[in-house]
């Protein structure tokens, strides 16, 4: 259907120019003009996994709903693979929404439909695929979030951690070079989670994906976050940025320190 | 409300010093003693406050999760008269519960107070938006349908047959029954006044006439409104709370043409084929009135013919089709347009089918003037 869509493996060896997938300048974001967060400067290197974290209310989802194009900013700019979607036509946005996959935080899977068919749907909207190999993508895809012997059920069927992994696994439909997910393991027991970070580790790895990942699991965090960037509520800003250890033991916001540390805020 | 009888009513000291005014309750502060502790101190609390409230808990007995309202209330009230708040007097987890308790308690500049006026004032612009919305959203649903046209790919074959089997095939037996007794009322309501003229039979006419003209299309397009309206609205809307519309977006996928086309498609279809039908009932229940007092069918059917035009039937399919046009675009743009938080689905649901029910009569006023004018 669209000739120009990125296939894994070229965009994987993309020119040095384009070493940042994501890159915010100036951002600020909010609702009906009241910002949430402001001035945000932030640049995402391919193949790196970021987390994103803060208290809960402090903007992370309004963040990401702003990186996925749905949600104008209301000043700044950003570029996904170099390309502005700030005020970008409708043309421009349709292609760069093909770069991404993303996973919501309430997983947002269509309800009426297998899981199977909600992998499939990127697929048949997007692909030339012929119906038995979107089938043979669809369940690979549930089968790496372990959700394989479910396919067939409806999203009422499953419950909310399935659902998660159901959610991720259709961010993955398309092998987009970028993935979005928005706390992926809220909810999840321990053993998946680890298995969920096993597999993002995995796709990093062999196929360079870039992971932007809201959590506000410490353990994946420190396990397999390259850098921890942090939201701040009260100050409306992104008020840390770095390997995650490091900023635990050296940041010098006491906040930051507090939060990947574990420490009440009553705590003085 | 006071204290239980067991335990001493718990009192306060309010002492006013030039460094502010202190607060010192004795006895429990509890879910029990709060409400008498604070009126209290609302009654005793000086005017003038000083720069700052103290809060002494030192003497006071138990605290409980409730109690701390009183922090939270000396709080509010210092910072809204511009004084500061300290709380003493506490040991390491009352100072827990208090700190928690006090977090982003800073009061805030509230709307202006709603009176019948303003209600008045928004109401009237919910009704202006929606009509504006609905404008735009005609422009927006033109513009898919012309890409449909031009790449009929895009449209989803299979939900457009669900749609139609849901919101045609489904509806058959409550709109069977409605056209039936319809068609009786009108008999039976015309039979009388009909039979002093000496015209029992012409009965027959006015039944044919206004079920097919008039009440087949309007009761399947109300019939729609409650059945389909609300369902578009209610199952677009919940889409929209659980963030699957956004999904469907950073898929790339319009919403409209994913969505609203199949329903929209679905209820232009078969909603034409619905009215024929009830109309067909409603001259069937129009005949047991005249059956009841001894004409035969084949005179009663030979009347109806008589009254029946082929004008007058077009009528009624362009009406259906036009009320089920309406009535499908409004629920889906309730759907899409749905708020955020629990109860906004069941506004949108609502605004559904209030808004679908006035545009079909409002339509078919419109309408009805219409093919007067031009003679049909
Ligand atoms: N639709 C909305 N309209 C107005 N304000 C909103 C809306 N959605 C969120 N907000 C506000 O924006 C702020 C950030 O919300 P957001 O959902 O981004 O938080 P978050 O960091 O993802 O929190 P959590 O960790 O709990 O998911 C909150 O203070 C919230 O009140
Ligand atoms: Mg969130």
């Amino acid at each position: 259907m669209n000739t120009a869509a990125p296939t894994p493996s070229n965009t994987a060896a993309v020119a040095p120019a384009s070493k940042i997938a994501v890159a915010l300048r100036g951002v600020s974001i909010g609702y009906n003009g009241v910002p949430v967060v402001e001035d945000i400067d932030l640049e995402i290197f391919a193949g790196e996994i970021l987390f994103i974290g803060g208290g809960s209310g402090c903007g992370k989802t309004t963040l990401l709903s702003s990186l996925n194009t749905l949600r104008p900013p209301i000043s700044g700019s950003i570029k996904i693979d170099g390309i502005e979607i700030v005020g970008a036509d409708q043309e421009t946005l349709q292609s760069v929404r093909r770069r991404f996959g993303m996973m919501y935080q309430l997983g947002a899977l269509f309800g009426g439909m297998t899981l199977l068919d909600n992998v499939r749907l990127p697929l048949e909207e997007f692909t030339d695929l012929d119906r038995a190999s979107m089938d043979e993508v669809a369940r690979a895809k549930l089968g790496l979030v372990g959700l394989g012997e479910h396919a067939l059920k409806q999203p009422s069927e499953i419950s909310g951690g399935m659902q998660k992994r159901a959610a991720i696994a259709r961010a993955l439909a398309l092998d987009p070079q970028i993935i979005f997910l928005d706390e992926p393991s809220a909810g999840l027991d321990p053993v998946t989670s680890a298995d969920l970070d096993a597999l993002i580790v995995a796709l990093n790895h062999m196929l360079g994906t870039t992971f932007v990942i809201i959590s506000h699991e410490l353990a994946s965090i420190f396990a397999i976050g390259h850098r921890f960037a942090m939201l701040d509520g009260a100050r409306k800003r992104l008020v840390a940025l770095g390997p995650p250890a490091e900023l635990r033991d050296h940041s010098p916001d006491e906040w930051v320190r507090r939060f990947l540390s574990r420490v009440p805020s009553s705590e003085t | 409300m006071s204290a239980s009888k067991s335990i001493p009513p718990t009192t306060v000291t309010i002492t006013s010093t030039p460094e502010g005014v202190r607060v010192e309750p004795v006895g429990d502060l509890t879910i029990a003693t709060l409400a008498a502790v604070r009126s209290a101190v609302e009654r005793e609390l000086p005017a003038k406050l000083g720069p700052s409230i103290t809060l002494d808990l030192a003497k006071s007995g138990e605290v409980d999760a409730s109690g701390v309202g009183l922090a939270v209330f000396l709080y509010r009230t210092a910072k809204s008269r511009g004084a500061s708040f300290v709380c003493v007097g506490v040991t390491a987890d009352r100072r827990v519960l208090v700190d928690l308790a006090l977090r982003g308690q800073d009061p805030q500049i509230h709307g202006a107070p709603t009176g019948l006026v303003r209600e008045v004032g928004i109401a009237s612009l919910a009704i202006y938006e929606l009509a504006v919305d609905l404008v735009r959203f005609s422009g927006e649903l033109v513009l898919v349908a012309v890409q449909l046209v031009f790449k009929p790919r895009g449209l989803r074959v299979r939900d457009t047959l669900n749609a139609m089997a849901r919101h045609g095939t489904d509806a058959v037996p409550v709109v069977s029954l409605l056209g039936l007794l319809i068609g009786a009322i009108i008999a039976f309501q015309t039979f009388d006044p009909l039979s002093k003229y000496g015209a029992k039979l012409q009965v027959a006419d006015v039944v044919a006439i206004s079920i097919v003209r008039e009440l087949g299309p309007l009761i399947t397009a109300i019939i729609l409104a409650g059945r389909s309206g609300s369902a578009f609205a209610a199952e677009i809307g919940t889409m929209k709370v659980t963030q699957e519309l956004d999904a469907l977006r950073t898929f790339g996928i319009d919403p409209v043409r994913f969505l609203v086309m199949p329903r929209m498609i679905a209820a232009v279809l078969v909603t034409p084929l619905l009215s024929v039908w009830a109309s067909m009932l409603g001259v069937a229940g129009g005949y047991a009135v005249l059956g009841a007092h001894g004409f035969t069918v084949a005179q009663y059917m030979s009347e109806v013919k008589v009254a029946l035009t082929v004008g007058g039937f077009v009528q009624g399919l362009i009406k259906a089709a036009i009320f089920a046009l309406l009535v499908s675009a409004i629920g889906c743009l309730a759907g899409l347009r749905t708020g955020q938080g629990p109860g906004a689905v069941g506004v949108s649901t609502t605004r559904a089918v209030v808004a679908g029910i006035v545009a079909i009569i409002l339509a078919d006023s419109v309408l009805g003037a219409f093919f007067y004018t031009i003679g049909i």
